[in-house]
């Protein structure tokens, strides 16, 4: 067991020679790799913390604009429902009003159909009960139609002979108006009964092709008259009390 | 039979002679350093680190670790002065399973080199800390009685590492030589296993040592005190 000292000096040479190159090439390198890497490791976390904040916030907005589109979508529903619900009542109240307004119109129309069925009827019904009335009297009396209505309108002038003069007054006219102009026979009967009630009065005859079938006698403020309106009043109303009771028959047949 | 790598001369050059133990020095220097050139050349952050690296980076903080444990501060320069003590014995006793190989630990030359680079870095580390007047103040306290002892005790201190580091190294290939010639097969192997073994130890009892050495010498009594006051 002996030292070398030359070998001790060539050692320690050799040692502090390692320690530089180790520090060089070994313990400098290593624990600067890790501090990069653990700077590397902090940064990439700071850089993943930053994206991860970035995606919550970008997710709360997300979520945000979400609700938001949400509200903005029920209301504009709700704007949509209330809309169709007033277009809808405006259509249903337009559809009723229209609806009412062709029954009204319907109703007129009917009425007026009515009416115009009723007076041809009751034209109808005049001519027809005049010539009827002129045939019985025809056939059965011997008399014609005038002939009778000037005798009805004497009979009935004769009745009421006071008050005719004092509904005369002082008038010297009498006019007596028909539809069609009257038989001379018959003109004569009538001046005959006016001369022997109203010596003073003279009579006037008229045609009025507006006037109904018959004779109105005017004299001052007094009128005696017979026309066929009387009797197709009566029937006028009777048919319509029919007309009635017939549609009201066929509504209830229909309405079940 | 030869004791020491000392009395083998390998070459010789400019009149002088290069020995086994300085031969075999400069191979494990080669190894140390050139896998580390290897391995740390193109060190990139954003790369992940392969195998190698990986070892490395392992062995150096397993070493700083241990270091900071003792020194109980950051110190990179004691690292790199007991790391590489560390290193060196290590790798030096392991090649000892290497046949014809002598390490150069078993050579008392490089034991007391090595004691000595302690023995001289750590009045170095401690002037560096502390001051020159404060480190030699330490030597005659807590009494100036105490400068012969405690000189006497750093000189020990070098010389037990020297002659411990030799003594396990040496006797490590002495009587695996020794066995060799008894159980030619049987026991240096068993011997060789318990010399890898021992030499680790060796090794980190070493770089521990040192380690202490240097951390006693650079640590602040002051502070130590007002930690003990804190605790």
């Amino acid at each position: 067991m002996s030292i070398d000292w030359i070998t001790v000096i060539a050692q320690i040479a050799n040692f502090l020679v390692l320690v530089w190159l180790l520090k060089r090439f070994l313990y400098r390198p290593i624990l600067d790799g890790i501090d990069a890497r653990e700077a590397e490791i902090a940064r990439s976390m700071a850089e993943a913390g930053k994206a991860q904040q970035k995606a919550e916030a970008a997710a709360a907005q997300y979520r945000a604009q979400q609700a938001q589109l949400h509200a903005d979508r029920d209301t504009l529903v709700d704007k949509a429902l209330q809309a169709s619900e007033t277009q809808r009542d405006a259509l249903l109240a337009a559809a009723r009003a229209k609806l009412e307004q062709e029954q009204q119109d319907w109703h007129k129309h009917l009425q007026r159909e009515r009416e115009q069925f009723t007076a041809q009827l009751q034209r109808a019904a005049a001519e027809t009960l005049l010539e009827l009335t002129r045939k019985a009297l025809r056939e059965l009396a011997d008399e014609t139609l005038e002939a009778a209505i000037v005798r009805n309108v004497g009979t009935r002038l004769h009745a009421i002979a006071d008050e005719l003069s004092q509904a005369a007054g002082d008038s010297t006219e009498a006019l007596a108006s028909t539809r069609d102009a009257l038989p001379e026979a018959a003109q004569a009967q009538l001046q005959a009964d006016i001369k022997k009630l109203l010596p003073h009065t003279a009579l006037r005859f008229e045609t009025n092709p507006q006037q109904a079938p018959g004779l109105i006698l005017r004299i001052g403020g007094a009128q005696v008259a017979w026309t066929v309106d009387s009797y197709t009043d009566e029937f006028d109303a009777l048919l319509n009390d029919r007309l009635g009771a017939g549609a009201s028959g066929r509504m209830r047949s229909s309405g079940g | 039979m030869q004791m020491t790598p000392d009395e083998v001369i390998v070459f010789s050059a400019w009149g002088l002679k290069f020995n086994s133990t300085i031969v075999n020095t400069w191979i494990v220097m080669a190894l140390l350093v050139g896998v580390s050139m290897v391995v740390t050349r193109n060190l990139r952050a954003d790369v992940p680190p392969d195998r190698w690296r990986t070892a490395l980076e392992v062995i150096v903080k397993t070493i700083q670790g241990q270091i900071e444990e003792i020194t109980q501060k950051s110190a990179r320069h004691v690292m790199y002065f007991a790391g590489t003590l560390f290193l060196f014995i290590a790798l030096s006793n392991l090649m000892l399973v290497i046949p014809g190989f002598m390490p150069p630990t078993s050579s008392l030359s490089t034991t007391v080199a090595l004691a000595l680079s302690v023995l001289v870095a750590v009045p170095l580390f401690g002037i560096s800390s502390k001051g020159l007047g404060r480190y030699l103040k330490a030597y005659i306290e807590p009494s100036i009685v105490m400068l012969p002892f405690n000189i006497i005790g750093e000189f020990s201190r070098g010389i037990s590492l020297a002659i411990r580091l030799y003594g396990n190294v040496m006797s490590g290939g002495v009587i695996a030589a020794i066995l060799l010639g008894v159980a030619p097969f049987f026991f240096p192997v068993l011997m060789d296993m318990l010399g890898l073994l021992t030499g680790l130890i060796q090794a980190y009892i070493f770089a521990i040592l040192a380690t202490v050495y240097i951390s006693s010498a650079t640590a602040d009594p002051q502070a130590s005190v007002n930690k003990e006051d804190k605790s």
